[in-house]
């Protein structure tokens, strides 16, 4: 057990971070694993990701790059802990704001102004900061009057505005931004983009994506991941292009997604 | 792999204070004895922001608003007396106290139990309910049971603050014994706490679970003691009622409520241990799938 505290400087740490699913024939399988795990194991593993060591230095964005299915969401997840790491070592350092799969967490009978409320006391806000600064967030979204209608009636932009708005004002130390800005409209996509500029100065970014532009114009490094592993880690030009060359040769055949493809087996 | 290689590494207090503040939003993994009360109070402007959503939920939509809350445990009540007072025939040691009383001691028993029906329909499929905040953000799932068990803790609430207007309304009276009621409702608490870790952890996994409580609980109301009391037993199966955590709590409920005595010292002390145990129990196995959780709703 390693506890030694590690240098202030460092915002992330994962150290042979790997992660995987537990895959059931049949949905009784999971609770025979529950009750006779001990003894015999009912699933197929698949491993999403496996062997990441990455240090994010405070201050630093990192941008992540991959084909889909490549782990680069479950990699998010693990770092803002909604899913826990099936084997290595994970340091956060700080106050997290994930944007994952923008404004699906909200529930779509209650008005944006009381998703507000308990987004923001999930992301450790006190009541009396989210009803502060209400009045920001709900400008910074820029949907009007639509905060007081019930969630189910945004578009899937709006949704994507309200919940990038609530995280830009959690006062986060570190920000994880997973494709948040695919359904956005170019202005509002303008806007976040100079909210993350900024936001660099103070915090942690690390931003997933496939386009290019994007990371481009703001990370000081790009991870590539690719079958679960990190595949090469470098200046933010150079592992675009590399990136676009061997997208370009590869076929989009599925042929990654088989669950008995070597990438996915259990270390020996 | 290591078990040294297994453990997330929790950030130290040092670390976490990024800026001047304690990062409260980065998952803990509490495995502390007083951890189930802990997380409670970490995470209390969540869990009462959840809450005062649901009950707004409930009670906003429909016309009558709150008083929906009241008018129904006033009319069980209302048809209870009725009916004992001109129908039936009571158990011996129930009736000591007149009509009226038994009318109130089932009421007090039907709190109680349906507090805890409530809690065990729902318990399985908590997690199902909140899962999009499971999946999709950094919510503690286990503030759930927090959120689920005050929940029903305050329409129990309100049901018995009916109870007890109409007590003081037949009686012209309340015993002394009232005031000890937080005595009951804190262990009451914490077992439901244990059991609705255990249930809504295994309940994920599962279907079955929902079920089972569908077919259990309708069939526990008779092994409870709701239109009896433990007196009116044969000695022979006393025994086994006392097994009934649920039975206990609302004899000591019905002791202190209604009888104005002190519920036997060896049964309170036997409760609050149980109310322990299962607690943490619960707490413990909700710990041990939460990481897969997320994965398997």
């Amino acid at each position: 057990m390693s506890s030694e505290t590690m240098p202030s400087d460092i915002a992330i740490r994962c150290a042979g971070l790997g992660k995987a699913y537990q895959l059931y024939a049949k949905r009784t399988d999971r609770l025979k694993q529950v009750a006779f795990g001990g003894f015999r194991r009912f699933y197929q593993e698949y491993w999403v990701l496996r062997d990441i060591d990455l240090d994010v230095a405070r201050g630093e964005c990192v941008g992540i790059i991959g084909p889909n299915g490549a782990g680069k969401t479950t990699l998010l997840q693990l770092l803002c802990g909604i899913t826990r790491p099936t084997c290595g070592e994970l340091q956060v350092n700080g106050r997290i704001a994930p944007i994952l799969a923008l404004g699906s967490g909200f529930v779509g009978d209650m008005s944006g102004r009381d998703n507000v409320l308990i987004a923001g006391a999930i992301l450790g806000l006190r009541r009396a900061e989210i009803a502060q600064r209400l009045p920001a967030i709900g400008e910074f979204a820029g949907i009007g009057p639509f905060l007081d209608q019930p969630v189910r009636l945004y578009s899937s932009g709006m949704r994507a505005r309200l919940a990038f708005s609530i995280c830009a004002h959690a006062d986060a130390d570190i920000m994880l931004v997973d494709e948040a800005l695919a359904v956005g409209d170019a202005v509002f996509r303008e806007k976040c983009l100079r909210f993350m500029e900024a936001f660099r100065r103070v915090g942690t970014l690390v931003v997933v994506s496939h386009e290019g532009d994007q990371i481009a114009a703001l990370c000081d490094r790009v991870v590539w991941v690719d079958d679960g592993r990190i595949r090469a880690v470098g200046e933010t030009a150079d592992m675009l292009s590399l990136y676009r060359d061997a997208t370009r040769q590869d076929e989009d055949d599925g042929s990654r997604f088989r669950f008995d493809s070597a990438a996915h087996a259990p270390p020996s | 792999m290591s078990e040294a290689s297994l453990q997330q590494q929790i950030p130290t207090r040092e670390a976490a204070s990024v800026r001047g503040r304690s990062s409260r939003s980065v998952r803990h993994y509490d495995g502390a004895v007083w951890a189930p009360v802990t997380i409670g109070w970490r995470y209390r402007e969540l869990i009462l922001a959840v809450l005062r959503r649901q009950l707004a939920d409930r009670f906003s939509g429909s016309l009558f608003g709150w008083g929906w809350a009241i008018a129904a445990p006033l009319i069980t009540l209302a048809i209870y007396t009725v009916t004992f007072a001109s129908a039936l025939r009571l158990p011996i040691a129930s009736a000591r106290g007149g009509t009226m009383n038994y009318a109130l001691s089932t009421f007090a028993g039907l709190i109680i139990f349906n507090l805890c029906a409530e809690l065990c329909y729902r318990a399985p499929l908590l997690l199902h309910e909140h899962s999009s905040y499971i999946k999709t953000s950094i919510f503690p799932s286990e503030t759930l049971a927090w959120t689920a068990v005050l929940r029903s803790l305050t329409y129990a609430g309100i049901s018995l603050a009916v109870m007890l207007v109409f007590e003081l309304a037949i009686n012209w009276t309340l015993p002394v014994t009232v005031l000890l009621l937080p005595f009951l409702v804190i262990p009451m608490t914490l077992l439901l706490l244990g059991f609705v870790w255990c249930l809504s952890a295994l309940g994920a996994f599962t279907r079955d679970i929902a079920y089972l409580m569908i077919t259990i609980v309708p069939l526990l109301m008779f092994a409870t003691p709701v239109f009896y009391r433990i007196a009116d037993i044969p000695p022979t199966f006393r025994a086994l009622e006392y097994l009934n955590p649920m039975a206990v709590e609302i004899d000591m409920a019905r002791n202190i409520l209604i009888d104005g005595v002190l519920p036997p010292l060896w049964l309170y002390a036997a409760f609050v241990g149980t109310a322990l145990v299962v607690c943490r129990g619960g707490y413990a196995v909700f710990e041990r799938y939460k990481g897969i959780l997320v994965d398997v709703i």
